[in-house]
């Protein structure tokens, strides 16, 4: 339990045992179903992603996203639809639309836009749900932690 | 100059074509915004210094909607009730753009791209001046932009005059002014919450008229980053805001794709 605690404290969660943690945005209709069938067909992947059900991509407002970023997350999955597949027929397209200005905006600023990222994942991937989540995480442990909380 | 955009003004409420036109009006040594509805105060029309109009019409056209105006106009004024008409903030068929181009001098101040409107009644149309600063932010590294914005923006005493001025902030709930985003009562706000919704929120909106920087005590160089997002809007989504009023604004559909039958990329 301590060990959990001292974790948490931003500036030394550096070095060998850094544990990446990862805040997921999830569609319910689809990336979150995988996610489940991930799990139900036991398949192993990093525990590091914090899912967080969304009703579509479209809802995640990028202050979410940077709320994320300033409270303790490494990184940010937004996970939707496929293009064409979205419950509410397009949220996943202005998902797509205003993550690629946010990455720029975040570029700007100085923060590592690798740190977020978009995917499609639908209902049926749990496989392709685990190896985001797999690949995702080893990205953000070579990036590091995040330190926006320090002010220089 | 003057002479000819007063000349305008007088001819336009004369012929009763308008009830009003909003411009600046020299009072007492200083400028303020108008609304002309008599001839004959018009001699005391000015054209500086720099003051966005547009949201004059906009508060001028909530009160009363009915109202036929008339707005003396430079090129970012235009651009802004272009933008405010696409999100049913004024109607342009109920207003008369009297449009007016900036000096070069002007362009320059102001390190405007578009120092012009659409609709020109006087000056000559002068090329946009160049802002260097753009290509020197992202001449540096991620840490480097981290550290010159964190400098920046704890300057930041949270006036909220950025977005007071800003034409094109009209929210009755201003995403700033939550607790939950904007903590109250603590100076500087938190890296980078507050200049982050700023400028998320001006993209594919925001007509590049400055007045943020220039209403900002503490001089963080906004217009910077805003300028950058601007040129990614045209990159990514093929869009210049206050151009076209026809066009609908980028982050707000999808009928693009929709049209396409979805594209799968």
């Amino acid at each position: 339990m301590k060990k959990a605690e001292e974790s948490r404290g931003a500036g030394e969660r550096g070095g060998e045992g850094f544990e990446p943690r990862i805040v997921g945005f999830l569609c319910r209709w689809c990336a979150y179903a995988g996610a489940d069938l991930a799990g139900t067909s036991r398949i192993k992947y990093p525990p590091n992603v914090m899912p967080i059900r969304v009703m579509c991509s479209g809802r995640v407002d990028p202050v979410f996203v940077i709320k994320a970023l300033m409270e303790g997350a490494d990184g940010v999955l937004i996970a939707g639809c496929h293009p064409g597949d979205c419950h509410y027929r397009g949220g996943n397209y202005i998902a797509r639309k205003r993550f690629l200005a946010m990455q720029r905006l975040l570029d700007y600023l100085g923060i590592d836009p690798k740190r977020v990222r978009l995917e499609w994942i639908s209902a049926s991937e749990g496989t392709r749900y685990a190896e985001t989540v797999a690949d995702f995480t080893s990205q953000i442990r070579k990036l590091g932690p995040i330190s926006l909380k320090v002010v220089g | 100059m003057i002479d000819q955009v007063r000349d305008i003004v007088k001819n336009r409420l004369g012929e009763g074509r308008v009830e009003g036109v909003i411009g600046l009006k020299l009072e007492h040594g200083q400028a303020a915004p108008c609304l002309f509805t008599k001839v004959d105060e018009v001699d005391s029309l000015v054209l500086s210094p720099k003051y966005p109009l547009s949201t004059l019409c906009r508060l001028i056209i909530s009160k009363r909607p009915e109202a036929r105006l008339g707005i003396v106009a430079f090129g970012c004024d235009e651009r802004a009730l272009v933008e405010l008409a696409k999100a049913n903030q004024v109607d342009l068929n109920r207003i008369e753009i009297l449009g007016v181009a900036c000096t070069e001098e002007q362009a320059r101040e102001c390190r405007c791209e578009r120092p012009y409107p659409s609709q020109r009644l006087v000056g000559e149309k002068v090329e946009g001046a160049p802002d260097e600063r753009g290509d020197e932010l992202l001449g540096k590294s991620l840490e480097n932009r981290y550290e010159f914005w964190t400098r920046q923006f704890n300057k930041c005493i949270k006036c909220y005059g950025c977005r007071n001025v800003c034409p094109m902030c009209f929210c009755k709930d201003c995403a700033l002014e939550q607790a939950i985003n904007v903590r109250r009562g603590e100076l500087p706000p938190d890296f980078p919450i507050y200049h982050f919704i700023r400028a998320y929120d001006t993209i594919g909106r925001c007509i590049g008229c400055g007045e943020c920087e220039r209403a900002c005590p503490m001089d963080i160089p906004l217009t910077t980053l805003y300028r950058l997002l601007r040129k990614d809007v045209k990159e990514l989504f093929g869009y210049e805001a206050g151009l076209d009023v026809e066009k609908p604004i980028p982050l707000a559909t999808i009928l693009e794709y929709l049209k396409e039958g979805g594209s799968k990329e």
